[in-house]
C-alpha cells in the first residue's frame, strides 16, 4: 500500500451563529465533529453523504478555506497550521479544487486562455509568454478541447465544456491532490459519463490523486477505490468500495443504498426499501449518543446514550455503530 | 382507460436574441385516468416548456403556443378565455415544482397558503377550509400540523416544504398533477420518501400524474409509460417495462448505458453519448440526434425521423430502430 499523502486528523470545525449585539454567540453549527481520514498517493476515496453531512466543509479545510476548530490537516507529511503564508502557497498549488459549478467559478469577461494562463503566470510556473500559450493549448487538449477555444468565453460553452475548463484550471497548476467538490451533479446524465472518463484518463496518465465529494452513490462506487460516508459531521463509515457496495456495516449506509432508484422497472417492483423515517437534524442541535439514532431502523436505548466509536467491524473495514 | 389529457402537436417557441427557439416541437402525448406518465429528458429538452404549455403558463411575449391541441376531460385548453383557464389551474390540474421554496409565499403562512385555493375554488367558509388544510397536511405526513398551519416556509426544511406543496396540489381534489422535478433539490433518503408518499396519495386519491425528470431511476420505479424527449420532441415513447427492456432509440439506449448501476458489477469504463447537448437555435435538417448519434446512416443526417416504429405500444422516431442492439 503506498502512503499517506494526506491525512485528516480529529478534525472539528464549529461555525458559530446568531451573533447578534455584541457578536453574541446564539449558537454553534457542529459541520464537522472529530473527522479523521486518511487518502494514499494514486488513490480516488469518496466522501458521500448528505447535505449538511460536513463533505464540503471537511473538503474546504484542506483546501485551507476554512481554518479548523481544531484537528490536523497533514499534507506530504507537513501540518498545514504550522506553516507561514510562503509555504502555505506552495501548498495551495499542490492541491487543487474543481466546483460543482464551473460556471461560477469562472470569470466570465475573461477568455479560457486567459484563464487557464493567469495561474501560470501568478505562480510563476511558466514565466515565458510563448511557452505559456504552448502550456494552454496542451491542457486544453488534455481534457478534450479544441485549440479555438482558447478565445472563447466561458457563456459561449456548454456545461460539460465549462467543467472541463475547471478540470484544466485545476490541472494548470501541476497539483498532486484534486478535490473534486460534486464535479458532474449539475451536468446532464450524457455528459457526466464523460467527465468521469476524463477524470480517471488524467489520473491514469498524471498519477493524480482524488478526494471526491458527491452525493451519488452510484458515481462515488464507479470512481472511488474507497469510500467514506459521512452523515450529521461524522464519519459513519469507511471503507474499500468493495467492501462498502456489497457489504456496509452501517446502518445509514444501508438506507442509502437502498434509497438509490435503479433503472429497471421489474427490479424496481420486487425490490423491498428501506425508507427513512424523519429528516436529517440541524447541526445545531445534533441528537446525543449515535447522531443517526432517531432516524435508525434498528436502533436500541444504547444508541440514544453513547456516542460510537469509529472501529474496525473488519480488516480495513471502519464503523461507527453499536450494532454493528 | 379513458384518456384524461391527449397533447396534440404541441409547438411552443421562445423569442431569443440567437433567433426563434423551438423549445417544443410538435410534440403529442397523453395520459390516461388514473396512471402515471414520464417525460423525460436532459436540460433542454422541452419537458418542462410542455407542462408549462398544458397550464398556459409559458411567459409572454417571449415564449409561445404556435400550433397543437391540449384536450383535457374533452376542452381544448389552448381554447379557453384566462377567467376558464383559472378554474382548471390549481382546480383540475396541479403543478409541483421543483423548488419549493420559490414556488411558496414567503410572507403567507402555511395555512393561508393552504386554504386561499380552498375557500376560492371549492367556496369553503375559512372553518371549513382550516379543517381541510389540516386534513391535508396530515396526509402528506407532517406531524402537529395544527401547530404547523401558523408557520411560514422558512421554517420547514425541504422535505417539509415539497410535502407541503404536495398538500397544496391536493388541496382542490385534481384529476392530474404535474410534477416538475419534484425531487432532485432533495437528498436521496428523503428523495425516496417524497416519491413513495406521492405514489400512495396517488393510487389511494385515483390522481393521474405527469413526473418530469431526467433521472431514469425514478422513472423506473413510478411511471407507468414514459415518454423521452430530445430537442423539443418526443424521441421514444413505451410502457416502462418495454421501455427499459428494450430501447428502441439511440439517445434512450445511450442514456441507460452511460449510467453507473449499483445493481451491476462495477464497470472499468462509463460508455458516455459523445459530443455536447444540442444547440436548439441551430438544429440540423435531418434527426437532431444525429450528430451524437453512433448508429448514423446517411439518411438521418437529411430526413427528419418520424415516430414510426408500427405500433401504438411502442413508438421510436429513429431510422435505424430495427438496427439496434
Amino acid at each position: 500500500m503506498s502512503e499517506a499523502l494526506l491525512r485528516v486528523e480529529r478534525l472539528v470545525k464549529h461555525f458559530t451563529v446568531g451573533a447578534g449585539f455584541f457578536g453574541r454567540v446564539t449558537g454553534v453549527v457542529r459541520a464537522v465533529d472529530d473527522v479523521s481520514f486518511e487518502v494514499r498517493r494514486g488513490e480516488t476515496v469518496g466522501l458521500v453523504g448528505e447535505s449538511g453531512c460536513g463533505k464540503t466543509t471537511t473538503g474546504r479545510c484542506i483546501l485551507q478555506l476554512e481554518r479548523p476548530t481544531s484537528g490536523r490537516i497533514v499534507f506530504e507529511g507537513v501540518d498545514l497550521a504550522a506553516l507561514d503564508e510562503q509555504a502555505l502557497r506552495a501548498v495551495r498549488r499542490k492541491v487543487q479544487v474543481i466546483f460543482q459549478d464551473p460556471y461560477s467559478s469562472l470569470n466570465p469577461r475573461m477568455t479560457l486562455g486567459q484563464i487557464l494562463a493567469e495561474p501560470l503566470k501568478v505562480h510563476r510556473i511558466v514565466p515565458d509568454k510563448a511557452k505559456r500559450a504552448a502550456r494552454v493549448q496542451e491542457l486544453l487538449a488534455q481534457v478534450g478541447l479544441l485549440p479555438q477555444h482558447a478565445r472563447r468565453y466561458p457563456h459561449q460553452l456548454s456545461g460539460g465544456q465549462r467543467q472541463r475548463v475547471g478540470i484544466a484550471r485545476a490541472l494548470a497548476m501541476e497539483p498532486a491532490l484534486i478535490i473534486c467538490d460534486e464535479p458532474v451533479s449539475a451536468l446532464d446524465v450524457s455528459i457526466q459519463a464523460q467527465i468521469i472518463n476524463l477524470l480517471e484518463d488524467l489520473q491514469k496518465r498524471l498519477g493524480l490523486t482524488y478526494l471526491f465529494i458527491a452525493h451519488d452513490l452510484s458515481v462515488v462506487r464507479h470512481i472511488s477505490d474507497r469510500v467514506i460516508v459521512m452523515y450529521l459531521g461524522k464519519v459513519a463509515e469507511v471503507a474499500d468500495r468493495k467492501a462498502l457496495y456489497e457489504d456496509p456495516v452501517h446502518p445509514y449506509t444501508r438506507a442509502l443504498l437502498s434509497a438509490v432508484p435503479i433503472p429497471d422497472p421489474s427490479l424496481e417492483a420486487r425490490r423491498e426499501r428501506t425508507v427513512l423515517r424523519g429528516e436529517v437534524p440541524s447541526p445545531l442541535t445534533p441528537p446525543s449518543g449515535c447522531v443517526f439514532h432517531p432516524r435508525c431502523p434498528i436502533a436500541v436505548e444504547r444508541c440514544a446514550a453513547q456516542v460510537p466509536e469509529l472501529r474496525e467491524i473488519r480488516p480495513s473495514h471502519l464503523g461507527a455503530c453499536h450494532l454493528a | 382507460m379513458a384518456k384524461l389529457l391527449e397533447v396534440r402537436n404541441l409547438r411552443t417557441t421562445f423569442l431569443t436574441s440567437a433567433g426563434v427557439v423551438r423549445a417544443v416541437d410538435g410534440v403529442s402525448w397523453d395520459v390516461e385516468e388514473g396512471e402515471t406518465v414520464a417525460l423525460v429528458g436532459e436540460s433542454g429538452c422541452g419537458k418542462s416548456v410542455s407542462a408549462l404549455s398544458i397550464m398556459r403558463l409559458v411567459a409572454e411575449p417571449a415564449g409561445r403556443i404556435e400550433a397543437g391541441e391540449v384536450i383535457y376531460k374533452g376542452r381544448d385548453l389552448l381554447k379557453l378565455s384566462e377567467e376558464q383557464m383559472r378554474g382548471i389551474r390549481g382546480r383540475e390540474i396541479a403543478m409541483i415544482f421543483q423548488e419549493p421554496m420559490t414556488s411558496l409565499n414567503p410572507v403567507l403562512s402555511i395555512g393561508r397558503q393552504l386554504t386561499e385555493g380552498l375557500e376560492i375554488h371549492m367556496k369553503m367558509k375559512p372553518p371549513q377550509a382550516r379543517a381541510r388544510a389540516v386534513e391535508l397536511l396530515g396526509m402528506v405526513g407532517i406531524p402537529d400540523p395544527e401547530r404547523r398551519l401558523s408557520q411560514y416556509p422558512h421554517h420547514f426544511s425541504g422535505g417539509m416544504r415539497q410535502r407541503m406543496m404536495i398538500a397544496m396540489a391536493l388541496a382542490c381534489n385534481p384529476s392530474l398533477i404535474l410534477a416538475d422535478e419534484p425531487t432532485t433539490a432533495l437528498d436521496v433518503t428523503i428523495q425516496a420518501q417524497i416519491l413513495e408518499l406521492m405514489r400512495d396519495l396517488a393510487r389511494r386519491l385515483g390522481v393521474a400524474m405527469l413526473i418530469i425528470t431526467h433521472n431514469l431511476g425514478v422513472v423506473a420505479r413510478y411511471a407507468d409509460r414514459v415518454n423521452v424527449m430530445y430537442a423539443g420532441r418526443i424521441i421514444e415513447r413505451a410502457s416502462a417495462a418495454e421501455l427499459y427492456a428494450n430501447p428502441r432509440h439511440p439517445y434512450t439506449l445511450g442514456l441507460l448505458r452511460s449510467v453507473p448501476r449499483l445493481d451491476e458489477p462495477r464497470r472499468a469504463r462509463l460508455a458516455p453519448i459523445e459530443g455536447q447537448p444540442p444547440d436548439l437555435t441551430r438544429l440540423p435538417p435531418g434527426c437532431a440526434f444525429a450528430p451524437r448519434c453512433t448508429y448514423r446512416v446517411a439518411r438521418c443526417v437529411e430526413v427528419p425521423p418520424l415516430e414510426r416504429i408500427g405500433s401504438e405500444v411502442h413508438l421510436s422516431a429513429c431510422w435505424e430502430s430495427e438496427a439496434l442492439p
